[in-house]
């Protein structure tokens, strides 16, 4: 994978994301600064409608900012084209949602294959069927995300992120849509799966208690970062 | 990602997808599309093939050529060697004797195996019944016209001399292939063997004969030896094939492609529309694919090469089952109709299965990829903000391809571009017209709602709150219903004006021949017998020789040299009396002052054709004589109407010296038949042509035409269902939704039915007002500019269309809605 593992992986400056509506322009994100080392995990925290899903949009290339530079392992997103910025997610990044983002369409064990046969990789279904065994769904493989609970399909989901071996994961809300016991199981499973990948984790939650599992926090309130410590030279 | 990876990828997402139902609207679409077209394709080339037959009935053959000699056998060898089949005949007239009486006759004389196409008929006795033979005449034996039985007072079994030759009579000649095609200047018809026309002693040097080599082959074989022997026939020579054959089948025979064409278009246009919206359907709920596949790090190309194949793995499959479909209806209709419809050349052609295929791809490419090409559009962010669309396609692109797709398929169904062109831009301005006089009906219902119950109201929101997703359904449906309506019109508009043209007492005997001291005596035997009849025409028959003081041949374009016109001898009038059916174009009719003026009126087509203008000088020769006369007028004149008809009208006083005889033409019933026995009998010299069968077969080909018409109708009507199904389940999910919702919220299932039933019939019923509309305008256009009809108010349709439109619409979506009153709003409140 990568060897800025030890170094910055994330590094924003100066970010700001600012959207036009009906009663004039509105700064979703205003001068964020923030660099996150390899490895590491750090949760954002706030309210909704405080910008964190922004950006994490943002950091992690499925969106461009106003203002202001992404660096996301080496490589300057502003500058990419939407492929480009592609080739960087499939590449570097991993993601779980709220909302899961399964195709349903497709099986259990198909939707953990997919990031790997866009890769292009042969072993695509063994490496599969290993990750679905990792989040105890072996049984599950031929199941489509309708026949699967809410705990289930975000275990697939977690599957399908830590298919790539990715140096970042993003994380939006992943216990959002589960009940509490689940969630917690949820949480404990993607962070084992962290630390046996050793990957560098952004959870954006609203939850104190789940963000308080991760090594730093970055809180925002309006889309500034606030009371939080930034790392900065 | 390697493309076989891709492809791979793209099949296994194909058959899931499919098995999950979500390409099956789009697929079921592509397969009415093809089947519509191909059963359309494979029936019109059947019955455009079977009528091209039937009018080589007529011509007894596929190709004829005449000449004044015995043509180079090498032509012949040629035409042996291209797989055609060639009969010769020999024309000439002589004097027929028996038992001491004599009268001139048309000899026609053959070898067995004519004619090549259509078939002789003949009855045992003079008037007795007739039926077909497969035999031309033996040799020793001649076949007479009833005509010429009746004058010579021949019985089936007496002799005749023909020349020197003496032929046993031994049936009588009622139907013959070729006779109408020079049915004038005719005198009555002796058939008999080309072996006993040398016996005869009538081919001397100098004596008038006409040669005519008959062919018959398959089409290309036909079209490629016509060519080849175009380029070698000089001006003695004349070519005459199917369409040239006949005027009045050759027109009807134009009029009906130009109608299939025109309904068929309709057909594919409809499935077009039903396939955009499916399409549309099928892209949207794929957005959060291809977001989850972009966020997976799939690039857009990448993304494109994942959906492209599984569209062009659809249109291949369901274009191929559209083609066995509509392979099978098109049987299905050939048994049902299989008295009715002409003997076809027997196979199928491949080329309406390639044209389905054509169709298939075209109005897949043109309708289906610009909302499929927005999947690459998707933003990537969309897996956080579900509402996130890609901007809609550019309209260019829409359009454009859309447009492209038309232009196709129009071409290749009409292969004529003022009609092409007048339905396209018809539609173009219409769809912006219609949509806008959509909009501006629902904001009328809009308006009223208040005084309406709640099924009504929740109906009228339903409406206005999809705003112009309702007015594209509006437009579908009315196109649907527009389309119909059009079709409707046009067919009982075109039949009736053809049935005009046909009256019960349609002429169905010409009388020519008739010698200016008998005049009186006919015109009184007509009267005694209550035979309603046509002016008696002078005739006077002479050449046209100069253009403006030019020889013809140098005076008009190279094509024109071989002008039919040109090449014999004309039949010239005169009447103060313009003829009914002619209209003038140009210039002026006679005025009381232009008697014995030299002036003269032209047929238009045959201006145009030589190049005849206003004021021109033609020079014509009768017997020994030159005069000429100026141009004072255009006319167009009906020649389907079987009444005299004329290229030159002189005024009176101009050609009345030359030798004249009369013509007119006059309706008899079967019944009446014997009543020409006493014509001829009282007046011999008069010959009577009977026309009677070969406007019998001009109404069989129309009643066909109708046929094929209704046939194609059905399915405009079923694309119109799979439009209006199409737009059904593009709103389903949403509809799903909202009815659980409502469920959720209390509304019981009677109101939701009521509701949807509300909002159906009134998108059926404003879809009809807007229809109605549309056809007014493109009826207009038609009329005018394309089929010369006469045009005026259609009001039924404003009743019916809007009737129809709700009715159907109404049904439609009601059936189509059930799923919303069926599905348990738990579970889609959970799905959702």
């Amino acid at each position: 994978m990568s060897d800025t593992r030890l170094n910055t992986i994330i590094a924003a400056r100066g970010l700001g994301k600012r959207v036009t509506t009906a009663a004039g322009p509105l700064d979703i994100l205003s001068d964020i600064d923030l660099e996150i080392n390899a490895g590491e995990s750090v949760a954002v925290l706030g309210v909704s409608g405080s910008g964190k899903s922004t950006l994490l949009g943002l950091l992690a290339g499925l969106d461009l900012p106003s203002r202001g530079e992404v660096l996301l392992a080496d490589e300057a997103l502003h500058l990419l084209d939407e492929d480009g910025r592609a080739r960087v997610r499939g590449q570097h990044v991993g993601f779980v949602f709220q909302s899961f983002q399964l195709l349903p369409s497709l099986t259990a064990l198909e939707n953990v294959m997919l990031p790997l046969e866009l890769a292009g990789r042969q072993d695509a279904r063994s490496q599969a069927v290993e990750l679905l065994a990792r989040v105890d769904l072996a049984a599950r493989e031929t199941h489509y995300p309708k026949q699967l609970s809410g705990g289930e399909q975000q275990r697939v989901a977690l599957a399908r992120a830590f298919a790539m071996q990715p140096a970042i994961l993003f994380a939006d809300e992943p216990t959002g849509n589960l009940d509490s016991a689940t969630g917690r199981r949820i949480i404990d499973l993607l962070f084992d799966l962290n630390r046996e990948h050793r990957t560098t984790l952004v959870l954006v939650t609203h939850d104190e208690q789940l963000a308080a599992r991760c090594q730093r926090r970055i809180h925002l309130d309006g889309g500034h970062i606030v009371a939080a410590p930034v790392v900065s030279r | 990602m390697s493309w076989l990876a891709r492809w791979r990828l793209a099949l296994r997402l194909l058959v899931r997808d499919w098995r999950a139902g979500e390409q099956r609207v789009l697929a079921a679409a592509v397969v009415i599309a093809v089947a519509a077209s191909t059963a359309v394709g494979f029936f019109t080339d059947r019955l455009s093939r079977g009528m091209v037959n039937q009018s080589a009935d007529f011509l007894g053959a596929d190709l004829v050529l005449e000449s004044p000699r015995p043509i180079d056998e090498a032509w012949l060898t040629q035409a042996s060697a291209r797989d055609l089949k060639v009969s010769e005949t020999l024309q000439f007239a002589s004097m027929v004797v028996h038992d001491g009486a004599l009268q001139l006759a048309g000899v026609k004389a053959v070898q067995p195996d004519f004619p090549l196409r259509g078939e002789l008929r003949t009855a045992p006795a003079l008037y007795a019944p007739d039926a077909p033979v497969d035999t031309a005449p033996e040799v020793g034996e001649a076949w007479l016209a009833p005509r010429l039985m009746q004058r010579l007072q021949v019985q089936a079994g007496d002799y005749v001399e023909v020349g020197e030759h003496r032929l046993r009579v031994t049936r009588a000649l009622t139907f013959e292939p070729g006779q109408a095609a020079q049915a004038f200047g005719l005198s009555p018809r002796l058939l008999m063997n080309l072996a006993d026309v040398a016996a005869t002693g009538v081919v001397q040097p100098g004596s008038r004969l006409s040669y005519h080599y008959l062919f018959a082959g398959p089409e290309v074989a036909v079209d490629r030896y016509r060519n080849w022997l175009a380029d070698r026939i000089t001006p003695g020579h004349e070519l005459v094939g199917v369409r040239e054959g006949q005027r009045a089948i050759g027109s009807a025979l134009e009029r009906a492609e130009r109608y299939l064409g025109l309904a068929t278009l309709v057909a594919v246009v409809l499935a077009g529309v039903a396939i955009a919206m499916a399409a549309r359907r099928y892209s949207e709920r794929h957005f959060d694919m291809s977001a989850m596949l972009r966020c997976l790090g799939a690039s857009q190309r990448e993304v494109l090469g994942l959906f492209l194949p599984q569209l062009a793995l659809v249109a291949v499959l369901a274009s191929a089952l559209g083609c066995v479909v509509g392979w099978a209806a098109q049987y299905g209709l050939l048994y049902l109709l299989r008295d009715l419809l002409p003997v076809a050349p027997s196979g199928t052609r491949a080329w309406p299965i390639l044209a389905g295929f054509a169709t298939g791809l075209v109005t897949l490419g043109g309708f289906a990829l610009p909302p499929l090409l927005r999947l690459r559009a998707v933003s990537p962010l969309r897996v956080l903000r579900r509402d996130l669309a890609p901007l809609p396609s550019q309209a260019w692109l829409v359009y454009g391809a859309a447009l492209i797709a038309l232009l196709l398929l129009m071409w290749r169904y009409t292969g004529n571009w003022t009609l092409t062109l007048a339905v396209l831009a018809g539609a173009a301005a219409m769809a912006a017209l219609l949509g806008l006089l959509g909009f501006a009906l629902l904001a009328v219902g809009r308006l009223g709602q208040r005084q309406v119950g709640v099924a009504w109201r929740f109906g009228i929101n339903n409406l206005w709150r999809r705003g112009w997703g309702s007015v594209a359904q509006i437009l579908a449906f009315s196109l649907a219903l527009l389309a119909m309506a059009v079709i409707t019109l046009v067919r009982t508009d075109l039949l009736d004006a053809w049935r005009t043209q046909l009256p019960d007492d349609v002429p169905n005997h010409f009388a020519i021949n008739i010698l200016p001291e008998q005049l009186a005596a006919v015109e009184a035997f007509f009267d005694t017998h209550d035979v309603p009849r046509s002016q008696l025409y002078p005739m006077v028959r002479g050449r046209l020789t100069t253009i403006n003081e030019q020889p013809v041949q140098r005076a008009v374009t190279k094509e024109a040299q071989s002008d039919n016109a040109l090449n014999r001898e004309l039949n010239l009038t005169w009447t103060m009396q313009l003829q009914e059916d002619n209209r003038i174009v140009a210039g002026r009719w006679w005025r009381t002052d232009d008697r014995g003026q030299p002036l003269v009126s032209v047929e238009a087509q045959l201006a145009e054709r030589l190049g005849i203008g206003m004021g021109d000088e033609l020079g014509f020769r009768v017997g020994g004589q030159a005069f000429s006369a100026r141009v004072i007028s255009l006319r167009t004149v009906e020649w389907d109407s079987f009444r005299p008809n004329f290229y030159m009208v002189f005024p009176p006083g101009v050609i009345d010296d030359f030798a004249i005889t009369y013509m007119t033409s006059f309706y008899l019933d079967a019944g009446d038949k014997p009543l020409l026995a006493e014509l001829v009998q009282r007046f011999p010299a008069v010959s009577v042509l009977e026309m009677d069968q070969l406007i019998e077969q001009v109404e069989r080909i129309f009643r066909q035409v109708t046929l094929a018409v209704e046939y194609v109708l059905v399915f405009v009507l079923l694309a119109g269902f799979a439009v209006l199904f199409a737009a059904l389940q593009s709103s389903l999910d949403e509809r799903l939704y909202e009815g659980a919702l409502l469920r959720a919220l209390g509304g019981s299932r009677r109101q939701l039915r009521a509701g949807h039933l509300a909002e159906f019939a009134l998108l059926g019923a404003v879809a009809g007002l807007v229809a109605a509309f549309g056809t007014e305008l493109l009826t207009w256009l038609l009329y005018t500019q394309v089929l010369n009809l006469d045009y005026s108010i259609k009001w039924q349709v404003w009743i019916l269309a809007p009737l129809a439109g709700a009715v159907l619409v109404g049904a439609a979506g009601f059936h189509g809605t059930r799923p919303v009153l069926q599905r348990s709003p738990m579970l889609l409140l959970r799905e959702g």
